[in-house]
């Protein structure tokens, strides 16, 4: 039996799961055990289809689930949408826990019915970067890639022919790659939020790279856990307090590291100037709605304010739908940087929404998708 | 600097219950003020979207007013309350925009404050006439 703020350490009882799992293979087992015992009808899992593209695919087939272990670094979708209207456990980033409760706020995703299995992420890469990146600085051709790790700091490639390269982040960073824009100023870095808070920091010794620490952050975790123990998946230990010491100091360098880059990421603008900053690329919108589309957060639907009140004609300058979704996001927005993937005018929008949205949720003392009882201050009056 | 003679355009969204009623009695008391508003009558100031003045200043307004009942006074029991959490944000996202503060207003006028709506109008327009065309206005609308 678990309870509510263990901190353990497990892995995956099957050794084919354990050894291909990122560390231990305990999200896979979690995850398919999940499906198994009926805790819940589906599971959204990332499709491997090679290093740099994978599809989300919604399954009730455990060996899906079984083979899909293993991370990717370049692939960065939110899967909040995913776990609309469905009895679902789901892996997920920190910013896809974050989405997931921000429409169980809009009431648009039932809590009770969504697992959501939170993995620590230091970050992803937009794939069209990472095969520039790996051609330039790299010299490998991105088809020869077979796998890649994070690990002390450093980006490591492995290709076909059993050859390892790194090279320190910092430093594909100032040479323009490395991390999405949107990752580098994220500060939330272990998913607190998610059920299950899982993830290789603070795994140590002999275990190294082959078990998963795991933080029990509510009851949904508790039954997520006990039931993989019960179906025999997992094998779970409590972890000593060297190993929570370590976690807790690997997310303060990254929440630092983090805070620091947000200054020099976002640049301090002259009043007289802001227009201008804003408008200019704003004019390169062609009104193609994709950001709209991928939004997490967004619970309006198809027809919306943004899109039913402006005309294509006005896109050469600040047009209403830019307003609208300034405004509108200016509470809820997560950073998750799946606009600024997405725009096909390689448009910044994370950033542009970013510095909206973070002074108005610092000044409200207010984080979008941390806890469901938050009330977004848009809905501050509400009649009595 | 705006061109000489320029008049500023101001729409002044106004709810039917206290500041339409305001700017009635600003005229039956014949207070002078600018002949600068546009006056939209709505039935509440809770129904102020910040679409509306984002459109307003899209279609050229140099500054927006909004206005209603003073807090507690809402004909509808809170709309007030809501036009106010709406406007916070409004607010700052402008701000951050880049566009000057002094062309978004939210000022309270009960129907018998006649004066108080006159004044209002004369104050925004000097500060207006001051800070020139606003910067979202279209190119061609003067």
């Amino acid at each position: 039996m678990v309870n509510v703020g263990d901190m353990l350490v497990g892995y995956a009882t099957n050794e084919d799961v354990r050894k291909r799992g990122a560390s231990g293979g305990l999200v896979t087992a979690v995850l398919a055990a999940a499906l198994e015992k009926g805790l819940v009808e589906n599971v959204v899992v990332m499709k491997h289809i090679n290093e740099f593209e994978a599809v989300p695919i919604i399954t009730d087939d455990v060996d899906e689930v079984l083979a899909s272990t293993g991370s990717l670094h370049s692939v960065p979708v939110n899967l909040a949408k995913y776990a609309m209207g469905r009895k679902v456990a789901m892996p997920a980033k920190p910013c896809d826990a974050q989405a997931v409760i921000e429409q169980a706020k809009r009431g648009m995703i039932d809590l009770d019915n969504t697992y959501v299995v939170g993995l620590n992420c230091g970050g992803s890469m937009h794939p069209v970067t990472t095969k520039k990146m790996l051609v330039e600085m790299y010299d490998i051709d991105p088809e020869d890639v077979v796998g890649e790790e994070i690990e002390k700091g450093k980006l490591i490639f492995k290709t076909k022919n059993g050859e390892e390269m790194a090279i320190a982040i910092d430093e594909l960073e100032e040479a323009g790659f490395g991390r999405r824009e949107s990752c580098r100023y994220c500060t939330l870095k272990i998913p607190v939020n998610a059920d299950l808070a899982c993830g290789n920091w603070g795994v140590i010794g002999d275990k190294a790279g082959s078990a998963t620490f795991c933080q029990v952050m509510n009851d949904k975790g508790v039954k997520l856990l006990d039931n993989a123990i019960e179906a025999g998946r997992i094998e779970v230990e409590p972890a000593s307090d060297k190993a929570i010491a370590i976690r807790a100091k690997v997310n303060d360098v990254m929440v630092n590291l983090g805070n620091t880059l947000e200054k020099e990421i976002f640049p301090e603008i002259p009043d007289e100037e802001r227009m201008q900053y804003y408008m200019e690329p704003m004019a390169d919108c062609i009104d193609c709605g994709a950001c709209k589309e991928v939004c997490p957060v967004c619970a309006c639907g198809e027809d919306s304010k943004c899109t039913m009140f402006h005309s294509l004609v006005d896109n050469y300058k600040m047009s209403m739908y830019h307003m609208v979704r300034l405004l509108h996001l200016s509470d809820s927005c997560i950073a998750c940087g799946q606009c600024s993937d997405v725009c096909p005018s390689d448009i910044p929008i994370t950033l542009l929404q970013s510095s909206f949205a973070i002074p108005s949720q610092r000044k409200r003392e207010y984080t979008p998708g941390m806890n469901v009882d938050d009330v977004p201050p848009f809905f501050e009056v509400i009649l009595k | 600097m705006a061109e000489e003679g320029w008049e500023p355009k101001i729409v002044a969204f106004c709810c039917n219950w206290c500041s339409y009623g305001g700017a009635d009695t600003a005229g039956m008391g014949r207070f002078q003020q600018p002949a600068s508003t546009r006056v939209i009558r709505v039935m509440c100031s809770g129904r102020i979207d910040p679409l509306h003045v984002f459109n307003a200043f899209l279609e050229g307004a140099d500054a927006v007013l909004v206005t209603g009942c003073h807090i507690g006074d809402c004909h509808y029991v809170n709309g007030n309350e809501k036009t106010e959490v709406k406007y916070k944000f409004l607010e700052e996202m402008l701000q951050q925009l880049g566009l000057e503060p002094d062309r978004l207003h939210l000022n309270w006028i009960s129907a018998s404050e006649g004066e108080r709506f006159a004044n209002f109008i004369n104050d925004v327009t000097a500060k207006v006439k001051e800070l020139g065309p606003s910067p979202l206005k279209p190119a061609g609308v003067k």
